[in-house]
């Protein structure tokens, strides 16, 4: 029974646990929760990383974890993040479907090059998490200018 | 806006968004309580405006195209999850007072009560002494 799967619990101490958040991609005329194979499970939360100029941007899928239970910290270039996700389960109370990662997380991002701690922003919008993460200014590209000799 | 039109032909056909990017399945809870369902869906990145919730002949759908698009001047290094909008349909059978629902949506997460029509609530018949 597909449906079974979905329950499988989380890890709880080791990110490489992570892997009940699942995706579905193109499931257009899925109907009534029925069970894909074509699922990708990635560990919790999802992270992209994009590079800019003069800074790295670390976007993160968050649902439900409010800013204040979640936790930031960045070493030298290594970025972590910690959490908890509330299981929606009540006593009195029948679960029907229970797909939603619950538990701790914890995942750690190893930059390419040294941020600037001070200068880093973040925000939180309708659970996507958003670092700015500047790298350290010896690792800025610089313009040379050339004088005419 | 992502629609469902009916094509007398073929099966049910959705029509392309206006935003490009994928349509995913949201990850989803649902609780009965004894006067009402809760239904909890995961849609990072969604908004109020972006979200639609129906309920009709007992298929609650839940649909979200989310403005995320990232910055065309940001290269991505590593990627995980690509933004896109939700689509799901869920069959509740039991009667549902349509004019109660309540939908609220908090980091990401929508929270639908779905009250039950007071016949299908559960009820304790006294019994009176004969």
């Amino acid at each position: 029974m597909a449906q079974l799967d979905l329950l499988r619990p989380w890890g709880q101490d080791s990110w490489g646990g992570f892997g009940a958040l699942r995706r579905e991609m193109d499931e257009l005329f899925d109907r009534f929760g029925t069970f894909s194979p074509a699922l990708a499970r990635t560990a919790f939360p999802a992270l992209n990383l994009y590079e800019s100029e003069d800074a790295y941007v670390l976007t993160a899928e968050i649902p439900g974890v409010a800013p204040e239970d979640l936790e930031i910290s960045l070493e030298g270039s290594t970025v972590t993040l910690r959490g908890e996700r509330k299981v929606a389960s009540e006593e009195g109370a029948s679960v029907h479907r229970s797909e939603r990662p619950a538990g701790a997380f914890r995942r750690a991002i190893d930059l390419p090059v040294p941020i600037d701690g001070e200068k880093v922003e973040a925000t939180h919008r309708h659970g996507v998490l958003t670092l700015r993460l500047p790298k350290a200014p010896e690792h800025r590209p610089r313009q040379i200018s050339v004088k005419a000799g | 806006m992502t629609q469902v039109l009916r094509n007398p032909v073929k099966q049910a056909v959705r029509e392309e968004g206006t935003r490009p990017g994928p349509i995913y399945r949201p990850d989803a809870d649902i609780l009965e309580r004894a006067e009402e369902y809760v239904v909890l869906v995961d849609l990072p990145g969604a908004d109020e405006q972006s979200v639609q919730v129906r309920f009709e002949k007992d298929v609650l759908t839940i649909e979200a195209n989310p403005a995320v698009a990232p910055d065309p001047a940001w290269t991505p290094r590593h990627v995980e999850y690509r933004p896109g909008g939700y689509a799901r349909e869920f069959r509740i059978a039991d009667g549902i007072d349509v004019d109660a629902i309540r939908a609220s949506l908090r980091n990401g997460v929508l929270e639908l009560h779905l009250p039950k029509t007071s016949r299908r609530r559960p009820r304790t018949i006294q019994v009176a002494a004969a």
